[in-house]
């Protein structure tokens, strides 16, 4: 046995984060750890990897009882873990930040960069990321860093490697590569601990589960005999369709419509049309233009420029502010960025985008306020103890909510939802779509970015497919994963020639 | 919420114990001299702390206090009536906060450099307008802005409680207020919400400048004398009341009465050292100390409530 946890406690102030933690983990296995959000799994997750100290029970590694006061001794015994949020130093390179507190030194102590850059190289190229070793890393998308902590994960011995996550940012060809590296990994015997939400990945990846919920282990099975919906019930606590299914409606006026719409360098020549009554799914690899496209249509890129048409009038939208007088929501995919002030109240949020109606000559009417924020927690069943608490202090799904009462508060029309199920868990999940489908029943018109292939099959009407930039075909609601990614992934005329 | 009330004890613990220790704490010309002393920072902090919790700063009001002062007794040096004259300061001031906030949302360089910049640049013009030379010629009705008393109540004091009651208003009360917490406390999704940011962060800092004009003319009122020189190092203090006061650098959060608390605890630990005959060399550490000390306090809440 590689790891073994018994009984682990980690305590946060009076919280209890971990009260029953267990996990057995041989050398040479996948072992996938599932569980809601705050059920305790990157607690557990960085107790072994000597971010934190348990405040009880026992861990042995190989045999042996171990605390680790810092990841640096967790390093050594060859614990490392690839983290969910990005660690890396966003000023520095690609390659400075691989071997970041690990610098090849030269003579007199120097850094040799020269050496580091064609070792960075060497790794980059081995499992062929699309990242070059001189990058910045603050240039990066989110999948581009991930691929550096994974880099950063694997260049040594590691005999253990912690997952958190990988492929949440990743396209589905990035995440065939993850996957790659992993089974390279396992079959030289690494034990790998690997977290993901993404129930599709699960089987093709893991050998053996463990399930928390509310800080306890409570399953632990091997892949091959556990189903699906047992998974689930272990993880929830209650039996949930693991299958959302939407019933369409007869859609009706075109709410939204794009027509020869660019943005340079990101979006070319798109043209959609969306009538209310439906949710339209935007599918396509990471950089095919989907959040750009959204962004675009949303006013937040200057250079964009084509035909758009709201509720069958031509709209000229230049600035969000414009985007929002004239009926558009946008969901935006990175949601603690851009979506949530988290340090402000719940009530605040939701009145965010449509404080013009309750603010006569700018005085705020905040009985007004209470109320709509009071309507708003009871509709989309936003789980909280008052308006007044703190948006930031909420689960992911629900601050999800939060965002998207902003838009149904202030009367939005036609949603831009990009990755709207992302960092929430599966019960939560469900409430989303259940939101949206509402949404659509009483006539909005829905546009749904998501890399998640079964959500938009539950959800979508039909699939737009973007490729490059361009929609590269629409597919009816009930098509395959395969046949969207034969669409998403299908080589163009332009990259034959380069 | 006990934490909250920290400021707040720290400020009647601080009377208390001057009241006890020093015999000359607890009379009438002496409170009303850390009232008069406290007023014209205490006026630029109000404005400060709106610009702080839209997550800026503004370095320039130390400047726009002087040049404010300056052109409203020159105003009245020039034979305009006093109420022309301390209208041509307020109008000064919002004029450079103006500028300030212009700068911010067009060039999109952070606050902290543009008021750097504009530090330097009005204090120049204020000595280049003045050749270096204050302004005396002012009627003598004008000091009662700054010593005036109202049934024995300090003028200033009654203008410094309108103003915050004023300020409060807007912060709590008006879209503009919410509007300033929310670009504070998340920018972008400030802007995604459609909230006209650039507009509304202009304003945040015009307002700033016309408190510190008006805190100008205090001033000057005070002296009576229009000073080039005047309010170096005010920037400091009006920062340090906000942010004693719960005031947070990163934005989105701050009050009026956290400000105003933390501008007399200021008033009073510098009252304090004088009348226990403290080195003023000393006095300055002290204050220092305080300014770390109660941030550090506020964190330690922060983090633990979290």
């Amino acid at each position: 046995m590689l790891l073994e946890m018994k009984g682990v406690e980690k305590r946060f102030g009076g919280v209890v984060a971990l009260r029953g933690g267990a996990l057995e983990v041989r050398p040479g296995e996948v072992h996938l750890v599932m569980g809601e959000n705050g059920a305790g799994k990157s607690t557990m997750m960085k107790i072994i990897a000597g971010m934190y100290q348990r405040d009880g029970g026992d861990m042995r590694w190989r045999g042996e009882s171990v605390h680790f006061a810092n990841p640096v001794e967790a390093a050594r015994v060859g614990i490392a873990m690839v983290h969910q949020e990005s660690l890396l130093a966003p000023h520095l390179s690609v390659a400075e930040n691989i071997f970041l507190g690990r610098e090849i030194q030269g003579r007199f102590g120097m850094i040799d960069r020269a050496a580091m850059m064609e070792k960075a190289r060497r790794l980059i190229g081995e499992h062929k990321f699309p990242l070059q070793a001189e990058w910045r890393v603050d240039r990066l998308s989110p999948a581009g860093k991930q691929l550096v902590e994974i880099c950063r994960a694997i260049q040594n011995g590691t005999s253990l490697l912690i997952f958190d996550e990988p492929t949440s940012s990743l396209s589905e060809a990035e995440t065939h590569e993850v996957f790659k590296i992993v089974r390279t990994l396992r079959d030289r015997g690494t034990g790998v601990i690997y977290i993901t939400h993404r129930m599709e990945e699960l089987r093709s990846i893991g050998d053996r589960v463990t399930v928390l919920r509310d800080g306890e282990t409570v399953h632990s099975e091997a892949m091959a005999t556990l189903t699906t919906a047992s998974m689930i019930r272990y993880m929830v606590g209650r039996e949930v369709a693991a299958l959302y299914h939407r019933e369409p409606v007869p859609p009706g006026a075109e709410m939204l419509r794009v027509h020869n719409f660019c943005a340079p360098p990101s979006v070319r020549d798109v043209s959609l049309s969306v009538r209310a009554g439906e949710i339209v799914g935007l599918a396509g690899l990471i950089g095919a233009g989907r959040t750009e496209l959204c962004r675009a249509i949303f006013g937040l890129d200057p250079a964009a420029h084509g035909g758009l048409w709201i509720e069958e009038k031509p709209a000229r939208i230049r600035s969000p502010r414009d985007a929002v007088n004239a009926g558009l929501a946008l969901i935006p995919e990175d949601r603690q960025k851009t979506g949530l002030a988290r340090e402000l109240p719940i009530s605040w949020n939701v009145t965010m985008a449509g404080l013009d109606a309750i603010s006569p000559f700018g005085v705020l009417r905040r009985q007004r306020e209470g109320a709509i924020t009071a309507a708003e927690i009871e509709r989309l069943r936003i789980r909280c103890d008052t308006g007044a608490q703190k948006a930031g202090r909420l689960s992911g799904g629900n601050q999800q909510k939060v965002v998207i009462s902003k838009w149904i508060s202030r009367g939005a029309r036609v949603f831009l939802f990009d990755e709207p199920t992302r960092g929430i868990d599966i019960g939560a999940k469900v409430e989303v779509f259940e939101v949206m489908d509402k949404l659509a029943r009483n006539g909005a018109a829905i546009l749904m970015v998501s890399s998640e292939l079964p959500e938009l099959l539950q959800v979508a009407d039909r699939i737009l497919v973007m490729r490059q930039g361009r929609i590269a075909g629409e597919l009816p609601g009930r098509t395959t994963q395969e046949e969207i990614m034969r669409l998403a992934t299908l080589e163009s005329p332009e990259t034959q020639l380069q | 919420m006990i934490q909250r009330l920290l400021p707040f004890l720290t400020l009647i613990g601080l009377f208390v114990f001057l009241a006890v220790a020093s015999p000359h704490f607890l009379t009438a010309t002496n409170l009303s001299s850390v009232v008069r002393q406290t007023a014209v920072f205490n006026t630029m902090a109000l404005g400060m702390t709106l610009v702080i919790i839209s997550s800026g700063v503004d370095l320039s009001v130390g400047s726009i206090l002087a040049m404010g002062g300056l052109m409203g007794t020159m105003a009245m040096s020039k034979g305009q009536p006093i109420a022309v004259g301390v209208l041509a300061g307020v109008l000064t001031g919002a004029a450079f906060g103006l500028l300030n906030g212009t700068l911010v949302t067009q060039l999109r360089i952070s606050p902290f450099i543009v008021t750097l910049g504009t530090m330097g640049i009005v204090r120049g013009l204020a000595l280049v307008v003045s050749n270096g030379l204050p302004v005396h010629e002012i009627p003598k009705a004008f000091s009662y802005l700054g010593e005036g008393t109202v049934v024995g109540v300090p003028f200033v004091l009654i203008l410094l409680v309108a103003c915050a009651a004023a300020v409060h208003f807007v912060l709590e009360h008006t879209r503009l207020g919410r509007y300033t917490f929310a670009i504070g406390s998340n920018n972008d999704a400030a802007v995604y919400a459609g909230i006209p940011v650039k507009f509304h962060t202009t304003m945040i800092y015009a307002i700033c400048g016309l408190l510190t004009g008006l805190a100008g003319m205090i001033e000057a009122s005070r002296l009576m004398t229009g000073q080039p020189t005047a309010g170096q190092g005010y920037e400091l203090q009006a920062i340090a009341a906000v942010v004693i006061g719960g005031g947070s650098l990163r934005g989105g959060e701050g009050s009026v009465t956290g400000t105003l608390i933390g501008g007399f605890i200021m008033g009073l630990l510098a009252n304090g050292c004088d009348l226990l005959g403290i080195n003023p060399y000393v006095q300055q550490v002290i204050i220092g100390a305080v300014i770390i000390l109660a941030v550090s306090v506020d964190e330690l809440r922060k983090r633990s409530s979290a």
